[in-house]
């Protein structure tokens, strides 16, 4: 009976520390994942299908409840509309105008906050200068500006590009001044006892050192640029999704609105998932620290 | 017959006189000295360590000579010349290792020689060289491409003093370089780090070094002279010659004089350690 118990123990605890080792290699990001050879509903791909059925479940219940397809499509009536509007080509075609705005906008706003970022962060009297002007404006939502944009830019794509740029600069500002400040003064330190000039530890030192502060704020300043541009193209554009969204809408074609939407889901989903990769492949010593996450 | 250009013995490496560094507290103005009437000569070619209890100024002092602090009152020369600032000759490694986490051994070994003026007129190859010579010597083959947070604590100060000695520094200035680490790893590294101090001169032309630890049979193993500091402000209060001779082997640690010279600065320092823990 002891023995039974103290084999037993063993087992367990060999067990929870070669999970705990995974997990730690893993980000601890998905912990059902060790024990994934030989039993599929342990593995990554059936806990995603599964958490998309009982959604969908759901959906398709409420969907049956509502009983209105214009208010409630249900999600095979999207599945059909997507099938449709990918058929045609006019999911891909919004997708990839919305897309290339959110990349221009992403590259302008990146373009000015990251330097400026440095600079308020390495310059007191830049700081003192700058602050105060951002504070202001940081709480006025992106969506307030659109109307004045209809005005400046009229109805286009500038006006999302505006709008967006703007929704991703202060994330990407503030999450930059952030890293700059919290870099380490000794390996400054350690560079100028090294004779280092100051030009290359801001190149060397202070820009990687900055980064994975900064990688953070390009994926918060991506998620709020993809939330906002809906809400520009809505109202101020002839193209994109937003635009596709409104247009179906007012045909009163539902499950086309929600194909849409769906679409929206999934590239901001997808995109997420790129950036991740890319912030685990740019700075991997971040994990290491439990910087960056 | 080259009297005058030969570097005499009476010219010290390094000169401290009646150094002082006050802090001033920003908001309330409240001054704290720190380091105060600090008179030293540092011999070329000597290990020199300083003990002193916790809080009392020997980093400061190890950061004035490094040129990051600046003294507010005395003066600092090396060879002759006054310290203004930081500068390659004079090499820092830091008690925490100060790696650059996003560069692997091999460029953390490289760094100054890449970046810094200790590189300047090497060829790439000359650079590669180097830092091979001392990624080997410290015995760190091998890992050249592993990153810093992936190496232990004992790696990581092999990777420092590598990356030290690359930068080919007159003088070697250490805080507590092993003060991280546990008691064996320690071990070990002191023995090995006399041996490379020993082993990187050329024709026994060593390098000066000043090690700074709060390990007392540290400083004896290591050490030609102990400066023993007193704190509030920190204070030269001894200066203690460690006539143990070299080549130093693990054996001398069970030897009486060890023994007799590790009491005698530790009488030194005991009554400020129980006060300053009380």
């Amino acid at each position: 009976m002891v023995s039974l118990m103290e084999t037993r123990t063993a087992k367990e605890l060999a067990e929870v520390a070669s999970e705990s080792d995974v997990d730690r290699k893993a980000g601890a990001r998905y912990p059902g994942s060790v024990r994934a050879q030989g039993r599929f509903w342990q593995a990554r791909w059936f806990i995603v299908v599964r958490a998309f059925s009982v959604f969908i479940g759901i959906w398709y219940l409420v969907a049956l409840w509502v009983a209105s397809p214009i208010q409630m499509p249900s999600p095979f009536k999207v599945l059909e509309a997507l099938i449709a509007l990918g058929r045609t080509g006019e999911l891909f075609d919004h997708a990839l105008i919305s897309a290339t705005r959110l990349v221009i906008s992403l590259v302008i706003s990146t373009l000015i906050a990251v330097p400026l970022g440095f600079l308020m962060a390495m310059n007191r009297e830049a700081n003192a200068f700058i602050d105060p002007i951002v504070e202001l404006l940081r709480p006025i939502s992106g969506i307030a500006w659109i109307p004045l944009g209809l005005f400046i830019f009229g109805v286009g794509g500038t006006l999302p590009i505006f709008i967006m740029a703007y929704v991703a600069f202060f994330p990407l500002l503030l999450n930059t001044i952030d890293g700059v400040k919290s870099i380490d003064r000794k390996l400054m330190s350690a560079a100028e006892t090294m004779g280092v000039s100051r030009s290359a530890r801001l190149l060397h030192i202070a820009v990687p050192a900055a980064l994975p502060s900064v990688m953070v704020g390009f994926r918060i300043a991506f998620a709020s640029a993809w939330a906002a541009i809906i809400a520009a193209e809505l109202i101020g554009s002839p193209s994109g999704l937003g635009f596709a969204i409104e247009w179906y809408r007012q045909l009163l074609m539902s499950p086309k609105v929600f194909a849409f939407i769906a679409m929206i889901g999934a590239i901001g989903y997808l995109c997420d998932l790129g950036l991740r990769t890319l912030q685990h492949k740019l700075t991997p010593w971040a994990e290491g620290m439990g910087i960056g996450q | 017959m080259n009297v005058a250009t030969m570097p005499s013995k009476a010219q010290p490496k390094l000169r401290l006189r009646n150094v002082s560094k006050e802090y001033v507290a920003p908001r309330t103005g409240q001054r704290t000295l720190a380091v105060s009437d600090f008179t030293l000569d540092v011999r070329a070619g000597e290990f020199l360590c300083i003990v002193g209890p916790s809080g009392c100024g020997k980093s400061t002092v190890l950061n004035m000579i490094a040129g990051l602090d600046q003294p507010t009152g005395g003066d600092i020369e090396m060879d002759g010349h006054h310290v203004r600032g930081p500068g390659a000759e004079r090499g820092v490694m830091f008690q925490d290792y100060a790696l650059f986490p996003w560069k692997s051994v091999r460029d953390n070994v490289g760094f100054g020689l890449r970046h810094g003026t200790p590189g300047a007129g090497l060829t790439a190859a000359e650079r590669n060289d180097r830092v091979n010579h001392f990624v080997n010597m410290v015995g760190l083959a091998g890992a050249e491409a592993k990153f810093p947070h992936q190496l232990s604590g004992g790696m990581k100060q092999r990777v420092a003093l590598a990356r030290l000695l690359a930068n080919g520094p007159d003088v070697l200035l250490m805080d507590e370089p092993l003060g991280a680490l546990d008691a064996q790893t320690r071990m070990v590294l002191q023995v090995e780090l006399l041996r490379i101090w020993g082993e990187a001169a050329e024709e026994g032309d060593r390098k000066t070094v000043v090690f700074i630890t709060h390990g007392i049979d540290e400083a004896v193993f290591l050490a030609d002279r102990v400066v023993v500091m007193s704190s509030h402000p920190g204070r030269v209060s001894a200066v203690i010659d460690i006539d143990i001779p070299r080549p130093r082997r693990e054996s001398i640690r069970s030897e009486p004089r060890f023994g007799q010279l590790t009491d005698e600065i530790w009488s030194l320092i005991r009554d400020e350690a129980y006060q300053a823990i009380a």
